[in-house]
């Protein structure tokens, strides 16, 4: 019988088993995880840290749910090796693992900046729940975080700092948070909403040296400016954990090459999610690691049965509790572009809208909930709204209208 | 009508509260949502949905 072999446990891994698993009804099917827990829900983490929800509430999935979906998983069990002419693999405890069909899901590892004093006790990242558990730990007795890094997790990370009742700064190194989401004037507002949380951002800075002895003191900007710290968390981005592939000299540029078909440079070799780079991208996001497990399993079930053309990227994120949707050319500036915007700051609601001769072609909705669905339709249907500029901006515009 | 949870981030779609922002008004239940519509959070697609 054909054995099937998923290395990771996360999103991409058990996705893919699961459609295998469907496929195959009682195939050779195994999934080593190098972490010792079954499938918890990575995207709750700062839930986790911040005390909303117990440890137990990230564990969907009971250790018993695998065997009744007739998936073999070994915990605890990193491999150390992958040799694909011999197709087989080598545990971290020597064991050897043969297979037919080889799923790469490894997944991605918070990447750390070359910042001097990294290293010091009390510097932390986000992946795992390991990592959870320990910055949850060490932040119950210290009162000062600084975030490094202002992304979507970072926010998230240093609203669950603030909750555990820590001051907290985050650190940004561009202009504004979130800019691919989010002009200045909307950003603005978000970090109005975040002062209200009592988190502070400073935006602009590059990181440069965290201070210290044996743990953390400070972190200081290129330009001279310290922020006194207790717990430092790096939030500075993600990189493909291709570590196996690599060794084993297969292509991997940003994460693990693969072509549509998500087959990596060696035979009967695929990989899905953080790790794999697919039409030159790593995406990093969830949608897209659902829709690669599923296209590798068919394959690696069927090969040639399925192909992956890429996953659009979600138009509307939360962002510490708030909705923001960044539609089209949300953030582009032109002289062809008239752009309406609407903050109220106060309300942490920003409605931004760029209309090129008359039609919306790009729009930012944070904390807009009843309007998103109206502007996206008129956009969608390039309506001519030049007659209803003024009706655009009042605060709670009659869509109806419009709409006719 | 029941609500679903969202295997990957935890999210409860309420069919009393629909989801809004994307024209999905409340009292919709989870089976007539559209195919391509995806988790709130996280974006997961519908079929990571499980009922609660």
């Amino acid at each position: 019988m054909e054995r099937y072999v998923i290395i990771g446990n996360g999103v991409a891994g058990v996705t893919a088993a699961q459609s295998i698993a469907r496929a195959r009804p009682g195939v050779d099917l195994h999934i080593y995880a190098a972490e010792p827990y079954p499938y918890y829900r990575r995207p709750q983490l700062t839930e986790y840290i911040a005390g909303v929800i117990a440890e137990a509430d990230l564990f969907y999935r009971p250790p018993e749910w695998y065997a009744q979906q007739g998936i073999r998983v070994h915990l605890s069990a990193p491999v150390a090796e992958l040799d694909p002419r011999a197709y087989r693999l080598r545990l971290a405890n020597g064991m050897g693992v043969p297979y037919d069909r080889l799923l790469l899901a490894t997944g991605g590892l918070a990447w750390k900046p070359p910042i001097q004093g990294a290293n010091r006790k009390g510097v932390f990242t986000l992946r795992t729940l390991d990592d959870a558990r320990a910055i949850r730990q060490f932040a119950q007795s210290v009162r000062r975080g600084v975030v490094i890094g202002g992304g979507l997790l970072g926010l998230e990370t240093a609203r669950a700092l603030r909750t555990l009742g820590l001051d907290v700064t985050v650190l940004e190194i561009a202009p504004h948070l979130i800019p691919r989401q989010l002009d200045r004037e909307g950003a603005a507002v978000l970090e109005a909403l975040l002062r209200q949380m009592g988190i502070r951002t400073v935006t602009g800075g590059v990181a440069e040296a965290i201070l210290g002895d044996s743990t953390v003191r400070a972190v200081r900007l290129q330009d001279g400016q310290e922020f006194p710290a207790d717990l430092v968390i790096c939030s500075t981005g993600m990189q493909a954990e291709a570590t196996l592939a690599r060794q084993a000299s297969l292509a991997v540029n940003q994460g693990v090459v693969v072509d549509e078909f998500l087959r990596t440079s060696a035979p009967d070799v695929y990989a899905a999610g953080d790790v794999a780079e697919a039409g030159g991208m790593v995406y990093g996001i969830v949608p897209a690691a659902i829709e690669q497990a599923r296209v590798a399993a068919a394959n690696m079930v069927a090969p040639g049965s399925a192909t992956y053309s890429g996953t659009l990227p979600a138009t509307t994120l939360k962002v510490v509790g708030a909705e923001l949707t960044s539609l089209g050319e949300c953030v582009a500036e032109g002289e062809d572009l008239l752009q309406l915007r609407r903050a109220d700051p106060k309300n942490g609601r920003y409605r931004k809208l760029a209309l090129r001769n008359g039609r919306i072609v790009g729009a930012i909705l944070l904390n807009e909930r009843e309007h998103t669905s109206p502007v996206r339709q008129l956009m969608e249907r390039g309506t001519d709204v030049s007659a209803w500029i003024d009706l655009l901006m009042e605060e709670n515009p009659d869509w109806s209208r419009l709409m006719t | 009508m029941d609500k679903w949870e969202c295997m990957v981030c935890g999210y409860i779609y309420d069919p009393a509260k629909g989801d809004p922002s994307r024209g999905i008004p409340p009292g919709t239940p989870f089976e007539a949502l559209p195919e391509d519509w995806t988790c709130p959070d996280c974006g997961a697609t519908k079929d990571m949905f499980e009922r609660v």
